[in-house]
């Protein structure tokens, strides 16, 4: 029996079903074009910058040591200069006061339960507690035994700390679901990437990360390069708002 | 039975368009396009001929008037005399004077024919109740009656004579370009008081845009275009050595577009046999080594050859070519700033309805850049022209509205 004369039942259910949806759709979304594209003069949405001046999450010692910290993670050496230098702290500064450090892209209410590893830190604190709380237990546990803060520790000893930290060894007294191991993980996922996001987040000053490893950018047309097999891209990197 | 009714099908379908060709109102409709009537006198998103856009002249603003059958707000009570008298005259029915922003001193050179033949077609334009002040010029200029001693100085109204010795697609050329189609009005050098100071197509600035000479001038006009490819441009907005924007876009898209190929042959022929203007400076050998030729050509490696190529050359139908583009050699850089400022948008035609559009980057570049930039690129890849400076850069930012993003930043 051709469709449309009389439908099946399960035709019919298929059609029923998606006639609000497309109801809906239809309304909410629809926009008809005729002619050219629509265009304005001066239309754009510039990117914005961070403010490259002061501190806008972290304390002056909360500063010192996440500076020193990321100068350990990334060292100044013959290769590029240290995580402090290419600006891993302000990049995780202006992060942690912005939408990252609150969470406000995530559901953050109950029920809090103990996730998978891979699940990644499943707890109540958001990144910006759980940088107070992880910071304060470093300095804490670092107190305890030499009398100094982190920042003031020689650089050896702040690599022995931090190996700690990673391995698991060190125990710090963290918040109820924060773990030593995860709050180091935080830390040095943020810094790596406060040392390869474009130059606009704060990190990656000079784009240093970027001529490190050979990335170009926000070049996005090798058309002139691409038959050239291993030959090194002649271009230096470009960020996002045409620095080169 | 399905044969002669197929059949008859195909009659039908051929005799439309020769009717359509052959009945005096679609002859008409065909005059407002070669006049590009709608260009002024119907607003964006407005009804046809209903008026209301507001034209910036150098003298102040002048609204476009109501041109629809329309008894009270429109040109319905006018008689077919009144309506050549206006457009090939200037003069209104009341006496009253038009601005010369209506072409009538090119409309003059229309026939008695194709007039009678636009009226037909204009009395057929549904009404629109649309009242219109046209008149909103500062004094002295709101004084119509001065437009007596404007037309004493300045307006010639003769009718066309076709040149001897010419073929007749040259003299069918310069019918339409210098009758109906008015190029003149953008294309042709301006006195101080608005009024063409030749018919030489040699280019003139207006309305924040400078309309590039057409004369048959290698590199600037378009001696270097075919007349193949000056037809290809007017039907579609490209050709392989440019691409219409801005106001000629509109042009396009509401008038060249739409005339037919031999029309567009006819204005090609007469375009390229136009002598060329004075001649321009050619290119400054240092320029090539100067530290702003050094910096333009930086910035366009950054920011301008993912699109338009390092060879200058574009790609086909997207991105308009710069080497080779006479826009980029105009003696003024007005519409080059204008376009790097404020982005534009490629015409969209029926042949090529794409209409890409270039961003705006007034947001990203100071003055200075885009001086260097300029300079890079109306110097490079064959190109010559005069460089460009930060200061007059700056003039033409400041004179275009564009909200914060416009800033020229230190």
């Amino acid at each position: 029996m051709p469709w449309g004369v009389q439908p099946s039942r399960r035709r019919f259910l298929a059609s029923a079903s998606a006639l609000p949806i497309l109801a809906f759709a239809g309304g909410a979304m629809a926009r008809s074009i005729s002619g050219t594209l629509p265009w304005q003069a001066f239309a754009g949405e510039p990117p914005k910058p961070v403010n490259p001046l002061g501190w806008f999450f972290f304390t002056p010692d909360e500063v010192a040591t996440v500076e020193a910290i990321v100068d350990r993670l990334i060292p100044a050496d013959s290769l590029s200069v240290g995580g402090k230098a290419a600006g891993c702290a302000v990049f995780i500064d202006r992060q942690l006061a912005g939408a990252f450090g609150k969470s406000s892209k995530l559901y953050m209410k109950g029920p809090f339960a103990n996730g998978l590893p891979t699940q990644g830190y499943q707890g109540t604190l958001t990144p910006e507690g759980r940088y107070r709380d992880g910071l304060r237990a470093l300095n804490d546990h670092v107190r305890t035994g030499h009398a100094k803060s982190f920042a003031q520790l020689a650089p050896h000893d702040q690599d022995a700390m931090l190996a700690g930290l990673e391995s698991g060894q060190l125990d710090l007294k963290l918040a109820q679901g924060l773990s030593t191991r995860a709050f180091f993980e935080l830390v040095l996922q943020n810094t790596m990437e406060g040392f390869f996001a474009d130059p606009l987040y704060g990190g990656n000053k000079g784009m240093v990360g970027w001529k490190l490893v050979g990335f170009p950018g926000a070049r996005y047309d090798y058309r002139d390069h691409i038959e050239k097999h291993n030959v090194p891209y002649p271009k230096g990197p470009i960020s996002i708002y045409g620095e080169s | 039975m399905k044969t002669i009714a197929f059949a008859s099908l195909l009659i039908a379908t051929a005799i439309v368009p020769a009717q359509a060709q052959s009945s005096p109102q679609a002859g008409g409709r065909y005059q407002a396009v070669l006049g590009d009537c709608e260009g002024c006198h119907t607003a964006v998103g407005g009804k046809p001929f209903a008026g209301g856009t507001v034209l910036q002249t150098p003298f102040g603003k002048i609204a476009v008037p109501n041109i629809t059958s329309d008894h009270d707000t429109g040109i319905g009570s006018w008689t077919e005399a009144d309506f050549r008298r206006a457009l090939r005259e200037g003069e209104s029915p009341g006496g009253e004077r038009l601005y010369p922003a209506m072409p009538y001193p090119a409309y003059a050179q229309m026939s008695d024919a194709d007039v009678a033949s636009l009226w037909a077609y204009m009395k057929t334009v549904a009404p629109v109740h649309n009242a219109v002040e046209p008149n909103l010029l500062p004094f002295p200029f709101n004084i119509r009656t001065l437009m007596a001693g404007w037309n004493w100085l300045y307006f010639k109204p003769a009718p066309f004579a076709p040149t001897a010795g010419k073929s007749a697609d040259w003299n069918r050329g310069a019918y339409l370009v210098n009758g109906p189609g008015h190029c003149g009005a953008c294309h042709a050098p301006k006195t101080l008081l608005g009024a063409d100071r030749s018919a030489a197509l040699t280019g003139a600035s207006l309305q924040g845009w400078f309309a590039p000479e057409i004369t048959g001038a290698k590199p600037r006009g378009i001696g270097n275009w075919s007349a193949g490819g000056i037809a290809t441009y007017l039907k579609t907005g490209w050709s392989s050595h440019s691409v219409a924007t801005g106001p000629m876009a509109e042009v396009v898209e509401r008038s060249t577009s739409q005339m037919t190929d031999g029309d567009l042959n006819a204005i090609a022929v007469y375009l390229k046999d136009q002598p060329a203007g004075a001649d321009m400076q050619p290119a400054s050998a240092s320029l090539r080594s100067d530290p702003a030729m050094q910096a333009g050509g930086r910035l366009y490696r950054d920011n301008c050859a993912t699109c338009h190529g390092a060879d200058g050359k574009g790609e086909r139908l997207i991105f308009p070519p710069l080497a080779g583009n006479a826009i980029l050699v105009q003696s003024s850089a007005e519409s080059l700033t204008r376009v790097v400022l404020a982005g534009a948008q490629a015409a969209g035609t029926k042949a090529a309805p794409t209409a890409p559009s270039m961003p705006s980057y007034a947001w990203k570049f100071n003055d200075a850049q885009v001086a260097n930039l300029l300079t890079y690129i109306r110097n490079n890849w064959g190109n010559a022209a005069q460089a460009v400076s930060a200061e007059s850069v700056g003039k033409i930012r400041a004179g275009l509205s564009g909200g914060p993003s416009l800033a020229n930043k230190e």
